[in-house]
C-alpha cells in the first residue's frame, strides 16, 4: 500500500483533524471579541459539520472492500466502521449537550480536544497492532485528561483531572510493561501474527513471559475500561468533570477501549485463556491464563460496583459506580464462545454507552438550574421539567435492564454468552449468578434516583426550560433505547452481519 | 559468561519495582511522576533487550513511541500539577482529598 | 563488557532507589538524570545507539528541564517537605519488593533465549525507513498527540484573566 491509498483508508481521520485545526484557528483568528456564548456555538456547529464530513467518508468507505495496512496498524472493515461511526455519534452528542452553556471560555480549544480525543477513539477501534493500540490510548487518554481538567479554577475539575492522570499514567506504564512481554515472547506486535505463534508452538500458551505481559496489559487496560481494583480515578474524575465530559469519558472512551480489548483477548491471545470455571457440586477448576484475572476483576466490579453505588449521594458518582458494575457485567461474556461473545459485547456495549450518555446528559441540563450534582437537588424536579424526567426514567430502567428496554436484552445475550462458555458445562455458572443476582441489587439504586425525581417533594421554582439542543438528542437516544427493546435482533443481525465480513 | 537476555530483564523488573513502591509510598506528586517516569523507561530497557535478543527492530521503534508519548504525558501532568497548585497550594497528594473513595 | 552492564545496572538502580527515598524533590531529579545516562548506558551496551541517543536528549534535555522548571515555579519551600508516613512506606517496599521477587522466579524457570544475541543492523538507517514505511501510521498520530499535549498543556497552566 503506498501512501496515497493509505491517506484515503485515512480520510475520515484527516477530516476530524482539519475539523480540529479549522476550529483552533478560527476561535484565535476571528471570534476572540465575541461573547463567550456565541462563540460557544459557532464552534459546536464546526465541530457537527466536521464530525458529519467523517461520517459520510466512513459511509463511503462501507461500500470499498477491506483492507489492512502494515500489521493491522490500520484495518478496514465492516465491524471498525460501524464502531467508528458510533464513536461519531456520540461525540455529536457530546457536542450537542455542550452547544447551551460554555464549559469555560476557551471553547476553541474546547471542542478541538474532543475531536482530537475522538480521532483516538477512532484509531483505537480500528487497530490490531500493540503499538498502535498504545499510541491511540495515549491521544485518547491525554485529550481526557486536559478535558476534565478544563474548569481548572474549580478545586474539583482539577483534582478530578490530577486523579485520573496520575492513575491513568500508571496503568500507561503496566500497559507498556505487559505490551514489551509479550513482544518478547511472541516477537511480534500485531494481534493476528500473535494468534500465529500459537499454532507454531504449543507451549506458546503456557510461556510465563507471555503470561505475565498479558497480566500486565489487563492490568492497563483495567484503569480504561475502570473494574475494581483499578476503578478509584472513575468516580472522582466523572464528578470533577463537567457533565457533558463526564458523558463523554463515560461512553466514548468505554466503547473504544473495550472494543481493544476485546480484540486483544479474543483476536490476539485466545489460546492463553486459561479457565477459572467452578463445575457442580463445587469444583473449582484454575488453569493459568487470562481467564482467572478476568473472571475475578468481572467478580469483584460486580459486587463493589453496585454495593458502593448504592451510598453514593451524587449523581454522577452514582453512574460512575453504576458504570464499573456494568464493566463487570461485559468481562462476563468474554468467556462465551468467540462469535457469541464478541456480538454480545459489542451489543451491549453500544446500548449501554448511549443510554450512559443520555443519563449524563439529563445531568447536564438540570444539573444548573437545580443548584448542583447531588441527588437531592433533583427532588421534585418532575414538576418542574416532565417531559426530561420521562427520559431519565427510560434511562435509568434501561441500565436497570428491565424489559423491553435494550439493556434487559444487552443483558441477556452477555448473560447467556457467559453460560455457553466452557463448552456448555457451565464453568462460569457462578459468575452469571453473581451477574444476575448483582443486577437485581442494582434495581434498587436505580430506582431510588426515580424516587427522588418523581415523589420526594418538590424544589420550589417553576418550570424549567431546556435546550432543544440537549432536548433533542436525547429523545433521539430514548427512542433507540425503545427501538432495540422492540427489535433487538435487528441490531444483533447488523453486527453479526459485520463480524462475518471481518 | 556473556549477559543473558533475563539479566537485562530482571534490571529492567528491578527499576519497575523501584518505580512502583516510589509511587505508591512518596506523598510529593512531582517525586510520583518520577517514579512514574522510571516505571515507562523499565519498560523501555525490557523492549530493547527483546528486540537485541529477537534480532528485530520492532521493539526499539517501540521504544522510540515510548520516549515521545512520556514526555508529552509528563508535560500533560505537570500541566495538570500547576493548575492544582493555583487553586490549592500544595504538591502533597495526601491533601487532594476533597472527594472522599 | 559484562563489566559495563554491572557497573551501569548497578549504579543506575542505586539512583533510581535513591530518587524515591530521598526527601528533597530537586535532588531527586538531579538523581533521576543520573538514572537516565545510565539507562543510555545500558542501551549502548544493546547496540540501540540511537535510542540511547533519543533518551538523553528527550529525557535529561527535556523532561528533567521540565520538571525543574515546574519546581522552581511553584517553589516547593512554600509547602513544606513534610515525614513519610508509615503505612505508605511499608505497602510500596513491599508491593516493589514482592514484585521484583516475582519476575525472579519467573524469569529464573522460563526459556529465554541465552546464547550470544546474534549481530544485526540497528542503525539510524533502518530504523528510519521502519518509522516512515510500516510505522508511518502512528508516527502521524504521535505527531497529533503532540499537539494535544501542547493545547492541553498550555490550557492547563495557564494564568486566567479575568
Amino acid at each position: 500500500m503506498n501512501y496515497t491509498s493509505l491517506f484515503g483508508y485515512l480520510l475520515g481521520e484527516v477530516v476530524l483533524t482539519a475539523a480540529a485545526f479549522v476550529i483552533l484557528i478560527a476561535d484565535v483568528m476571528c471570534h476572540r471579541k465575541d461573547d463567550v456564548g456565541a462563540r460557544n456555538q459557532r464552534m459546536a456547529w464546526w465541530t457537527l459539520t466536521g464530525l458529519f464530513l467523517a461520517a459520510v467518508v466512513y459511509a463511503i468507505q462501507f461500500a470499498q472492500g477491506n483492507a489492512n495496512f502494515a500489521d493491522g496498524t490500520l484495518v478496514i472493515n465492516p465491524l471498525n466502521l460501524f464502531f467508528k461511526e458510533v464513536i461519531l455519534v456520540i461525540t455529536a452528542i457530546t457536542v450537542f449537550f455542550s452547544m447551551e452553556e460554555p464549559v469555560s471560555k476557551h471553547v476553541g480549544e474546547y471542542y478541538a480536544m474532543i475531536l482530537f480525543a475522538a480521532i483516538g477513539m477512532a484509531f483505537l477501534v480500528t487497530s490490531e497492532n500493540l503499538l498502535m493500540i498504545f499510541v491511540s490510548i495515549e491521544l485518547l487518554s491525554l485529550s481526557l485528561y486536559a478535558l476534565v481538567g478544563f474548569q481548572k479554577q474549580i478545586l474539583r475539575s482539577a483534582e478530578g483531572a490530577m486523579k485520573y492522570f496520575a492513575f491513568g499514567a500508571v496503568s500507561a506504564a503496566f500497559l507498556l510493561f505487559g505490551l514489551s512481554y509479550i513482544y518478547g515472547a511472541t516477537n511480534s506486535l500485531s494481534l493476528p501474527a500473535i494468534a500465529e505463534t500459537f499454532k507454531g508452538d504449543p507451549l506458546m500458551a503456557r510461556s510465563p513471559v507471555l503470561l505475565i505481559g498479558i497480566l500486565f496489559t489487563l492490568v492497563g487496560f483495567g484503569f480504561k475500561i475502570a473494574v475494581v481494583p483499578f476503578h478509584l480515578w472513575a468516580p472522582d474524575a466523572y464528578e470533577g468533570a463537567a457533565a457533558p465530559v463526564a458523558g463523554f469519558v463515560a461512553s466514548g472512551s468505554k466503547v473504544a477501549s473495550f472494543v481493544a480489548l476485546t480484540k486483544f483477548l479474543l483476536l490476539g491471545v485466545a489460546p492463553a485463556a486459561g479457565a477459572a470455571t467452578i463445575s457442580f457440586p463445587f469444583t473449582p477448576h484454575f488453569t493459568p491464563g487470562w481467564a482467572p484475572v478476568i473472571a475475578l476483576m468481572a467478580f469483584i466490579s460486580m459486587v463493589w460496583g453496585n454495593l458502593a453505588a448504592i451510598t453514593q449521594t451524587n449523581l454522577k458518582r452514582l453512574l460512575a459506580y453504576s458504570s464499573v458494575a456494568h464493566a463487570g457485567y461485559i468481562l462476563v461474556a468474554l468467556f462465551g464462545a468467540k462469535a457469541w461473545g464478541q456480538t454480545a459485547i459489542y451489543f451491549y456495549i453500544i446500548v449501554y454507552a448511549l443510554t450512559n450518555l443520555g443519563a449524563f446528559g439529563v445531568v447536564t441540563a438540570l444539573a444548573n438550574k437545580v443548584g448542583g450534582d447531588d441527588i437531592r437537588c433533583f427532588a421534585g424536579v418532575w414538576r418542574r421539567a416532565p417531559g426530561l424526567t420521562v427520559l431519565m426514567m427510560i434511562f435509568m430502567l434501561s441500565l436497570a435492564g428491565i424489559p423491553p428496554l435494550a439493556g434487559f436484552f444487552g443483558k441477556f445475550y452477555l448473560f447467556a454468552a457467559g453460560l455457553a462458555a466452557d463448552q456448555m458445562q457451565l464453568g462460569y455458572l457462578w459468575l452469571v449468578i453473581t451477574a444476575i443476582l448483582m443486577s437485581a441489587v442494582s434495581f434498587y439504586y436505580y430506582l431510588q434516583v426515580l424516587r427522588v425525581f418523581y415523589v420526594n417533594p418538590a424544589s420550589r421554582g417553576g418550570p424549567i426550560s431546556i435546550c432543544p439542543c440537549q432536548r433533542w438528542p436525547m429523545t433521539v437516544i430514548a427512542l433507540i433505547i425503545f427501538l432495540i427493546g422492540w427489535y433487538p435482533t435487528a441490531l444483533l443481525d447488523w453486527i453479526q452481519g459485520f463480524l462475518q465480513r471481518v | 559468561m556473556n549477559i543473558a537476555l533475563s539479566d537485562y530483564l530482571l534490571v529492567s523488573a528491578a527499576l519497575f519495582a523501584i518505580g512502583l513502591a516510589g509511587v505508591v509510598m512518596r506523598r510529593n506528586t512531582l517525586v510520583i511522576y518520577m517514579s512514574l517516569e522510571m516505571m515507562l523507561n523499565a519498560s523501555n530497557l525490557a523492549l530493547a533487550a527483546f528486540s537485541k535478543f529477537n534480532a528485530a527492530l520492532n521493539g526499539q521503534i517501540l521504544v522510540f513511541f515510548i520516549i515521545t508519548v512520556a514526555a508529552a504525558e509528563v508535560a500533560v501532568g505537570l500541566a495538570i500539577i500547576v493548575a492544582l497548585f493555583r487553586v490549592r497550594q500544595t504538591v502533597s497528594a495526601d491533601e487532594i482529598n476533597l472527594m472522599k473513595y | 563488557m559484562n563489566l559495563l552492564f554491572y557497573i551501569f545496572s548497578g549504579l543506575m538502580l542505586l539512583c533510581a532507589a535513591l530518587v524515591v527515598a530521598n526527601r528533597h524533590p530537586v535532588t531527586s531529579a538531579m538523581l533521576l538524570i543520573l538514572v537516565f545516562f545510565f539507562m543510555a548506558g545500558l542501551f549502548v551496551l544493546l547496540e540501540a545507539f540511537f535510542l540511547a541517543v533519543i533518551q538523553v536528549l528527550v529525557y535529561a534535555g527535556a523532561v528533567m528541564v521540565l520538571f525543574l522548571f515546574v519546581m522552581m515555579l511553584l517553589d516547593i519551600r512554600s509547602s513544606q517537605i513534610r515525614r513519610q508516613n508509615a503505612p505508605a512506606m511499608l505497602a510500596g517496599l513491599s508491593v516493589g519488593f514482592a514484585f521484583w521477587v516475582e519476575f525472579w522466579l519467573i524469569l529464573r524457570h522460563s526459556a529465554l533465549p541465552v546464547g550470544a544475541p546474534m549481530n544485526f543492523d540497528a542503525g539510524i538507517r533502518p530504523i528510519g525507513k521502519l518509522l516512515f514505511s510500516e510505522f508511518v501510521l502512528p508516527f502521524e498520530i504521535t505527531s497529533l498527540l503532540l499537539l494535544a499535549a501542547l493545547v492541553g498543556v498550555v490550557l492547563l497552566s495557564q494564568k486566567e484573566t479575568r
